[in-house]
């Protein structure tokens, strides 16, 4: 058998914005280490092209840094780690900067300054963007940029389908070349997994098809332990019924939530900051409507009403262009007519593998970074705006980290044991008749994960769910793959992307079940209040064949003692 | 798919692409049998066989067809310069919607005056 | 309602499909329910599902179109194929590295110095922007490739979405390389091989006009 072995220096896992910005960064260090950046779709095609409302920064006088740190602290409940948050907002300013010097198309003020619009959470306006395709141009910008550099090599459409650790140290990872159907090893002396989050889990949600935790999962069942994964964030406006994102910036720019009797109905729940309060504070008090039945009644269920007609057609068309066309294309109304059908749904995964703030793994020379890492800076909630901006500057020190390390390491092997097991597990149900079709696990995954791990929930609920997903996992060990021919095989492909998120599932459900307080996101009926005595604490999931164990770890407070969290 | 895919057009302008194309060949062959017609201008006898047969009535249709091709090329190679020099992109359709107007219109007029000129 | 799928697998056949019919309901759903209901090896490429990442650019009634923005209502009957001018590798998903090398080729990134450890911020006004914005929306989904008759014909041409990324950049304040890119561009297999079919202006999602960038690219190169 020819095993295909690919060498480099840094593997990067993930092409979107953490995984291109760290490949950035190393190679404006150094042009002779070879960097590969391997991801499971074309780089452009990301998951991070979806981002749509902006970027925060410092940049004007009239904002500052420990106010920045501030909102994302109060933002995240208090539980995102306050030195890490310290650095963050001290390095955004440079990153917006840098990447305008890359040629990004931020949108302008009228004298040739980049703009900065307001947002959830932000006390000051500080979100830089690109009309509302802001994800899209830092991903082009980016990618445009890697064209540059000598010693970047793309290899896109390849699965990551395992890591390769010896003693403590990470040798390389395994991945399935789509085209080909084989499985191609890359022999690294550092790995950066940036893979992105997991939103499949739920079937309401504003992620592509393919953000299925691939990195989490896979870096789980090598012993790393995931972070936080019971935070998941509910964004208020989601499009109904396609779940697409309709962008925090549309209230950013002026617009109005209403309920059925047409009354903004946030003055109830956030009186100063009304619309712009953090996402899970407003998902929150539209769930509220919606159960206490001042919703709307559709075809596709209840929904709330974002109401943008009085902005104007004129600010409409230059500030949210592409959600004017979506709006128009996949729920057929025209905002500058009426008001658009949304939702809350699920859109963010705060929590992930567990990172110190040098994005370091436990494991030597894995590196993790953006939406699957935890450093913590969301904690509980995040604010908007600041994820893309995370992936930068994290990804920046994620490819130095990693860029320091190789420059001392040892020599790595992928080993013959590594490739015969490899082969053994992905191909061993080939060809073979299975008695469980994984899609169908996969919406009932979903339903599940909708019905009971969605913004309010309870021990009851939480328990039903854990049952369901454990049932589910048996299921899916009698899945086989009928099709035998490797050429870009997505029936394997599938079903690997449905056990990861299984494995993903049990984590945040037992995760859950164990937090017994509501902070952030995480909203328990059953305990409503938050609890700092007992729960000022990071959960961390240890993979053991029994399912996950549990450990807590103290959050990092440097600045600002814990204080009632009220907009 | 190669040359083949000139025949497969999915709009009017990939229609007017592959007629420019077609009207091209046809009066590239047009231009060659004019010259041959022309050499045969050293006998007077074998002139006018010629003449008799081509200026008649019986081949009005093809001098008709003729006159569309050569129309159609140049109308529609003016309006291809009008965007090469990189106007009228945005009014792409109203611009051939007026060259085929226009093609159509000299088509008529030149047939026209061909057939009375035939009179006789 | 049936759909009629054009697949490959070493050699090329037609499959027919029955899928239920909701309203809103877009191509690429449907092709989602085929896999996941009728035939798990159906090969396509989806990713975001909102016509921002390009993935699901295919043929549809014979014209290139994103599957995740195209509702079934629209037609009677639905004929599904892969891109025209690329390799197919498995059912409806073909070859794209060609694509993105001829990208590379324009050298579509900024060329200007900028100080990486403390950068500084470069003004530029909303009416220089608005001059190559739209040409910065190109989600390279291939489609205008597909129906461009001199790609169809030269292997080696630039091709459209290529010379839209040299534009774009040529059109930026902010670019020092425009010379670089011309130079390029005015090759023998850039510019000078379209002849203005404008099926490209046509079929492209984002409305971008890829006819107009490289007339205007030979206009510049003219100079």
């Amino acid at each position: 058998m020819v095993v295909t072995v690919i060498e480099c220096d840094i593997a990067i896992v993930g092409a979107g914005l953490a995984g291109m910005r760290s490949a950035v960064a190393v190679a404006e260090k150094n042009r002779k280490v070879s960097v590969a950046v391997i991801a499971k779709t074309y780089p452009i095609r990301c998951h991070s092209v979806c981002a749509e409302g902006g970027s925060a920064a410092v940049l004007r006088k009239d904002d500052n840094f420990d106010l920045h740190a501030w909102d994302t602290v109060k933002g995240s409940d208090f539980l995102a780690d306050q030195n890490a948050v310290e650095y963050f907002v001290r390095e955004c300013p440079k990153e917006i900067l840098r990447l305008e010097n890359w040629g990004c198309p931020w949108s302008r003020n009228p004298d040739g300054t980049i703009a900065q619009r307001a947002f959830g959470g932000h006390s000051v306006n500080r979100t830089v963007f690109a009309a509302d395709r802001t994800g899209f141009h830092e991903v082009h910008t980016l990618y445009e940029r890697l064209l540059k550099y000598d010693n970047v090599e793309f290899f896109s459409e390849y699965f990551l389908t395992n890591i390769a650790i010896e003693d403590g140290r990470v040798q390389g990872i395994a991945t399935i070349r789509l085209k080909t159907g084989e499985l191609e090893f890359f022999k690294a002396k550092a790995v950066i997994l940036a893979t992105g989050g997991a939103g499949r889990l739920y079937g309401f949600t504003t992620y592509s098809h393919q953000v299925t935790g691939d990195g989490m999962a896979i870096a789980y069942r090598c012993g790393v332990p995931l972070k936080d994964m019971e935070f998941m964030q509910f964004h208020p406006t989601g499009l109904v019924p396609s779940g697409i994102l309709m962008t925090e910036a549309c209230r950013g720019e002026g617009g109005y939530l209403r309920n059925k009797d047409g009354e903004r109905f946030m003055k109830k729940y956030a009186p100063e900051k009304m619309e712009l309060a953090p996402r899970d504070v407003v998902a929150r008090a539209m769930w509220r409507e919606i159960m206490e039945g001042r919703a709307f009644e559709g075809e596709h269920g209840p929904y709330l009403a974002l109401d943008l007609t009085h902005l104007g057609e004129e600010k409409i068309e230059e500030r949210l262009p592409m959600i004017r066309e979506a709006a128009i294309k996949f729920a057929d109304v025209d905002p500058v007519e009426e008001p658009i059908p949304v939702k809350p749904v699920q859109h963010y995964t705060m929590g992930g593998i567990h990172t110190n703030e040098l994005t370091e793994t436990p494991v030597k020379g894995l590196f993790a970074v953006g939406e699957c890492a935890c450093v913590s800076i969301h904690g509980a909630n995040r604010l908007g705006s600041n994820s893309t901006v995370e992936c930068l500057v994290f990804g920046k020190v994620a490819g130095e980290m990693a860029l320091k390390y190789v420059e001392n390491a040892k020599e790595t092997r992928i080993s013959s044991e590594f490739v015969k097991e490899e082969e053994k597990r992905l191909f061993d149900r080939f060809g073979k008749k299975g008695e469980e079709n994984p899609h169908a696990i996969k919406k009932e995954l979903n339903e599940t994960m909708d019905n009971y791990l969605w913004i309010f929930r309870d021990e009851n609920g939480l328990k039903t769910a854990l049952r369901k997903i454990l049932d589910l996992k048996e299921r899916f060990a009698k899945v086989a793959i009928s099709d035998a021919v490797r050429k870009f095989n997505v029936a394997l492909l599938s079903t690997l992307e449905v056990g990861y998120l299984l494995d993903l599932a049990e984590i945040v459900a037992m995760g859950a079940l164990l937090r017994t307080e509501s902070r952030g996101a995480h909203y328990r009926l059953d305990y409503p209040a938050r609890n700092d005595e007992k729960w000022l604490v990071h959960s961390l999931a240890y993979y053991t064949s029994e399912g996950p164990r549990f450990e807590y770890a103290p959050v990092r407070i440097t600045k600002w003692k814990p204080v009632e969290r009220k907009y | 798919m190669g040359v083949l895919s000139w025949f497969k057009y999915r709009s009017p302008f990939g229609m007017a692409f592959m007629f420019q194309r077609i009207t091209g060949l046809i009066l590239l062959f047009y231009l060659c049998l004019h010259l041959a017609y022309l050499t045969s201008l050293q006998s007077r006898d074998l002139y006018e066989s010629l003449t008799a047969l081509t200026v008649s009535k019986q081949f009005f249709i093809f001098d008709s067809l003729l006159i569309l091709c050569g129309v159609f090329h140049g109308l529609n190679g003016l309006r291809i310069v009008v965007h090469e020099l990189g106007f009228a992109h945005e009014k792409r359709k109203a611009v051939l919607v007026i060259s085929v107007a226009l093609t159509i219109l000299g088509w008529i007029l030149g047939s026209y005056i061909l057939y009375t000129a035939l009179g006789d | 309602m049936k759909i009629l799928i054009r697949r490959f697998d070493e050699k090329s056949y037609w499959q027919s499909f029955e899928v239920p019919v909701k309203r809103g309901m877009t191509v690429l759903d449907a092709l989602f329910y085929i896999r996941e209901n009728i035939d798990p090896t159906f090969a396509f490429r989806a990713s975001c599902r909102m016509g921002i990442c390009g993935s699901c650019a295919v043929k549809i009634n014979g014209k290139p179109r994103l599957a995740c923005e195209t509702q079934i209502s629209k037609f009677k009957e639905i004929k599904v194929e892969p891109l025209d001018n690329f390799r197919v590798i498995r059912d409806l998903v073909t070859e794209f590295e060609g694509f993105f090398v001829k990208h590379k080729k324009v050298k579509p990134y900024l060329i200007a110095e900028a100080d990486y450890e403390n950068p500084v911020e470069q003004l530029q006004t909303p009416q220089e922007l608005k001059r190559y914005y739209i040409f910065s929306l190109c989600i390279k989904c291939g489609a205008c490739v597909s129906v461009c008759p001199a790609s169809a014909t030269l292997e080696g041409y630039l091709g459209p979405a290529a010379l839209v990324a040299a534009y774009r950049f040529n059109a930026d304040s902010r670019d020092k390389g425009k010379e670089e890119r011309l130079k390029i561009a005015s090759e023998s297999i850039g510019v000078w091989r379209c002849h203005s079919a404008m099926e490209c202006s046509e079929v492209c999602p984002k409305q971008i006009e890829p006819a107009k960038a490289v007339q205007l690219l030979r206009r510049a190169s003219l100079r």
